[in-house]
């Protein structure tokens, strides 16, 4: 069989081979080639959603030997929970790199950085041996950085700083639980399948490595109080790079609770669910609360997206409460689901900031007003993404937080609380709607032009699928539910 | 007699060594520097490639006073290629001038020091290899015959003699509490908790201050600033790296229950944390370069309180040497082309986009991002650290690598910003530099990807 996870999750880096070879290439040429390999990409994401995933375990698994004297191997493959966030990350570069095509400044740099993220990405999301996904995780690191420092806003070095120096202080601890599993299993291995299997760490160790985990994958996530990191890297970064540190870095926190914090330490876990689950609580209605003082509409997005992450930190602290296997699945189903709406609706949100802002170079709601009547197109479709955004039934975020919210009324009813957070965010948007774009228009904005056809491009697959996810979510739903519906822990 | 021809038998890349270091300085007499350097270079590459077959032997000469065990033969494999670098980057730097040749001869024989360390089995092979290795590095820190390089000698000079002698006097006591200088014969330390004590304190200040340990590193920042670029690099890799070789064959044979896991701990917190802090301050590349490697002498520590404990500890030690021998000489391959202060550094990555990624690879290497070689080591570091319960260390360890991300990208961010008008031009044509780091770096790339090459031989 063609091993369909290794080729997408190396196409990027062929691609960014054949720009680091074509350095003479003019910058059409280097944005062609990277939307191509994106499509590709893609291709072989759609591939791998073809195949399918098997009720329990990993499927599509491919392996060859790395450093097999210490337990270590290239191991790939997907479940239910990580097949769909592949998906979305190929759908999130094709679209970032079809926006990006009007980067004119050092673009095969750009591209090739992007393609290098892309592979990180995906390889985040696919790896089934630690050591790889510790290596993928932090390159991926890298790439931002140079991302943000490169292409970045008025005061991208220090923010870029700031997001490299944090977020590595953060993924530190992961080494060390990693290597805390590492020792414990045996006979010694990094294969995160027999961790699954069989947790290597009990009592105190495993609390420690959980507590490492935690630490880690709460700031990617981010968490409140380890978040401040994030709307500084938003604020400074390029349109692009924020909807895939929105759309698609995000995850990697919310996708090593998971994959890591539950499934490995899960007696852990349990023990500390409630104090997880207060943190997911506080953490989404910051998120919302925070987003209401925003004045700077991306700084808005970029708190409502702690809110967002909020809910699923939420659903996976329920999942390990729950004691009946069907509530449990019910609460992953949503966490899982509103990871991928998340990654639709933020990504379309800060494709439209970024629209926006590369027309009035500004960004500040209080200066805005009657957009919607300079520019109809991009003014309606923001306005279908901040209204998923906020929950609205028959769009993406509906499904997924409706089964957290469920899950939650089932388990831990006085955590429902959280749901202030969806007022909130429906106070802010409208808000936020009724200063940029209803009203009269001001007399600066008149000479707008609305959405060129490759903006269109790039908006209309997300905005398809979010009231797609909205309206029929089975599609998606169906694969997480084959993973979790036979999780055990 | 046959057991002379046995022993010397296994000395032959040592013996090589000697004669290709006499062969230079030859050549030097006859004032044939470029032939110095091709038979400096051949020479070191032979005693490299008739190391290979030794790989695997486990054993020892003359009586157990020199060891030819996995680290020793590693240690040449490492060194060897390592010091062929510093002398393309010895060429590159000072070609033309005078003495060339002296500086190739001089550096052939402070490497045969280094290895003398590494494969020490009795404390005189000690004291022989810190005054081996320690006489022609005085000498090379000399070369320039400015003020600066002079005092930066004799710096170096002075503190030398006297961890020198400190660590003599230490080791008689090892000497009268066992009645033998073979390290075979430490574990009879444990009746004399005092005399062992003394003797390691004694070692740890020797052997410390030739890996420029923290408090024993005051000679390094000043010994690399006054002296040649290429000859500050090769300090801070060859006898450093040889020096911790040393104090691995010393613990090994320790008994545990003097504490000495203890103690290398706290000098690796100390040398780790005041390594990067020193580093963070410093304008000149090659003074934080000098910090940095002091700070990564900390980090070999790790795998030292391990040894004897962690069967990981062994092949930590030999991954992360080669790794950090590739990456620093990278790196500072890289100054010596582009100049030693921040400033010059600006746009560096713009003006030249291949030596920009070069250095910004060697430069998260050090930091320790994977896949990079940096990263391989630093991680079989931790897990032997932790497998030795030094859990609290490794810690420490992690927390100094986000430190060391602040202090290479201050060479980073200058890299990527626009080039001023003010600053000097970039220095041309250097013969070698460019193979230098080019080697560096696929060394830096392969080790990372490649480590089993390297751990499956070692497990």
């Amino acid at each position: 069989m063609l091993p369909i996870v290794s080729i997408t999750l190396f196409l990027p880096l062929v691609g960014a081979a054949c720009i680091m070879v074509l350095r003479k290439a003019p910058a059409s040429v280097v944005h062609g080639i990277g939307i191509a390999t994106g499509a590709l990409t893609l291709a072989g994401a759609v591939w791998m959603w073809s195949r399918g995933v098997l009720p329990a375990g990993f499927s599509q698994v491919e392996q060859i030997g790395w450093m097999p004297a210490i337990g270590a191997a290239y191991r790939v493959g997907v479940d239910g929970i990580s097949l769909p966030l592949v998906l979305l990350t190929a759908l999130l570069f094709l679209l970032t790199f079809i926006f990006s095509a009007k980067v004119k400044e050092r673009p095969h740099a750009y591209v090739v950085l992007m393609l290098l993220l892309e592979t990180a990405s995906i390889g985040t999301f696919t790896a089934l041996d630690a050591l790889l996904f510790y290596v993928f995780f932090e390159i991926s690191l890298v790439s931002m950085y140079f991302m943000i420092a490169g292409w970045g806003h008025e005061d991208r070095q220090r923010a870029a700083l700031m997001f490299f120096l944090y977020t590595l202080l953060g993924s530190l601890p992961l080494l060390l639980a990693i290597l805390g599993l590492y020792l414990g299993s045996d006979p010694h291995t990094f294969d995160m399948r027999v961790w699954i299997a069989s947790p290597p760490l009990t009592g105190t160790a495993a609390m420690l490595a959980l507590v490492a985990m935690l630490f880690t994958f709460a700031v990617k996530i981010p968490l409140f109080p380890l978040h401040t990191w994030l709307p500084a890297a938003h604020v400074e970064a390029p349109a692009a790079g924020s909807v895939i540190l929105a759309g698609v870095m995000l995850k990697f926190g919310a996708y090593g609770l998971i994959r890591f914090a539950l499934q490995m330490t899960p007696e852990a876990f349990r023990h500390a669910a409630v104090i997880i689950l207060v943190f997911g609580v506080v953490s989404a209605l910051y998120g919302a609360f925070a987003a209401l003082a925003q004045t700077d509409l991306k700084r808005l997005i970029a708190y409502t997206s702690v809110n967002h992450m909020g809910y699923v930190v939420v659903g996976v602290a329920i999942a390990a409460l729950a004691t009946d296997p069907a509530v449990r699945a019910l609460a992953l189903d949503g966490s899982v689901l509103q990871m991928i709406s998340h990654g639709l609706v933020t990504g379309a949100l800060f494709f439209l900031v970024g629209m926006l802002q590369d027309r009035a170079h500004t960004r500040e709601m209080a200066r805005f007003g009657g957009l919607l009547k300079v520019m109809p197109i991009l003014g309606w479709s923001f306005i279908l993404a901040a209204f998923a955004s906020l929950g609205l039934p028959g769009l993406a975020h509906f499904p997924a937080e409706f089964q957290i919210f469920l899950a939650t009324l089932r388990v831990e009813p006085a955590a429902i609380v959280v749901i202030l957070g969806i007022v909130v965010t429906a106070g802010l948007y409208l808000r936020a709607i009724g200063q940029v774009f209803l009203g009269e228009p001001r007399e600066q904005w008149k000479g707008l032009t609305d959405l060129n056809a490759r903006e269109l491009l790039t908006l209309v697959p997300l905005l398809v699928l979010i009231v797609g996810v909205g309206v029929a979510p089975a599609w998606v739903l169906d694969v997480i539910h084959t993973t979790t519906a036979t999780l055990h822990f | 007699m046959t057991s002379m021809a046995h022993d010397l038998s296994f000395l032959i890349p040592e013996i090589l060594v000697l004669l290709t270091g006499a062969g230079t300085l030859v050549c030097e007499m006859l004032r044939r520097p470029r032939t110095a350097l091709a038979v400096a270079v051949a020479g070191l590459l032979l005693a490299t490639a008739l190391t290979l077959p030794l790989l695997g032997v486990d054993t020892s000469v003359f009586s157990g006073t020199f060891r030819i065990d996995t680290l020793s033969i590693w240690a040449k494999l490492i060194l060897l290629p390592a010091t062929v670098l510093s002398l393309l980057l010895a060429r590159a730097e000072l070609h033309g001038g005078d003495r060339e040749g002296t500086v190739y001869s001089l550096l052939c024989f402070t490497t045969f020091g280094a290895l003398v360390l590494a494969g020490s089995g009795d404390t005189m092979f000690l004291v022989l290899g810190v005054l081996l290795s320690g006489l022609g590095a005085f000498a090379l820190v000399a070369y320039p015959r400015n003020d600066a390089a002079t005092e930066a000698a004799m710096k170096f000079f002075v503190f030398a003699s006297v961890t020198g002698g400190v660590m003599i006097f230490g080791l008689t006591y090892w000497f009268g509490a066992t009645g033998s200088t073979l390290l075979g014969d430490l574990g009879g330390l444990d009746k004399a908790p005092l005399a062992a004590a003394v003797g390691l304190i004694a070692v740890i200040v020797g052997l410390g201050y030739k890996a420029s340990l923290v408090p024993f590193h005051f000679w390094a920042p000043d010994a690399y600033e006054g002296a040649p670029l290429s000859v500050a690099a090769y300090l801070s890799v060859v006898p450093k790296i040889g020096a911790i070789f040393a104090l691995v064959q010393v613990v090994r044979d320790l008994p545990v229950s003097g504490g000495w896991p203890f103690l290398l701990a706290v000098v690796s917190v100390l040398t780790m944390t005041f390594g990067y802090l020193a580093a963070l301050v410093q304008d000149n590349v090659v003074r934080l370069l000098a910090y940095s490697s002091i700070a990564q002498a900390g980090y070999f520590l790790l795998g030292v309180v391990a040894v004897g404990v962690s069967p990981l500890a062994l092949p930590a030690l030999i991954v992360f040497a080669a790794a950090y021998a590739a990456m620093n000489l990278g790196a500072f391959s890289v100054t010596l082309r582009t100049g030693r202060t921040l400033d010059a550094f600006a746009g560096l990555g713009r003006g030249n986009p291949v030596v920009g990624v070069a250095m910004v690879l060697f430069l998260l290497s050090l930091t320790g991002i994977p896949p990079l070689a940096g990263f391989v080591g630093k991680f079989l570091l931790f897990g032997a650290a932790i497998d030795a319960h030094f859990t609290w260390l490794t810690v420490v360890a992690i927390l100094n690598s986000v430190l060391s991300l602040a202090v290479y990208l201050r060479i980073v961010v200058p890299m990527y910003r626009r080039r001023s008008e003010a600053a000097a031009p970039m220095p041309t044509h250097l013969p070698w530099n460019r193979a230098v780091w080019v080697v560096a770096l696929i060394a830096t790339l392969a080790i990372g990807l490649g480590a089993q090459a390297l751990i499956g031989r070692l497990a």
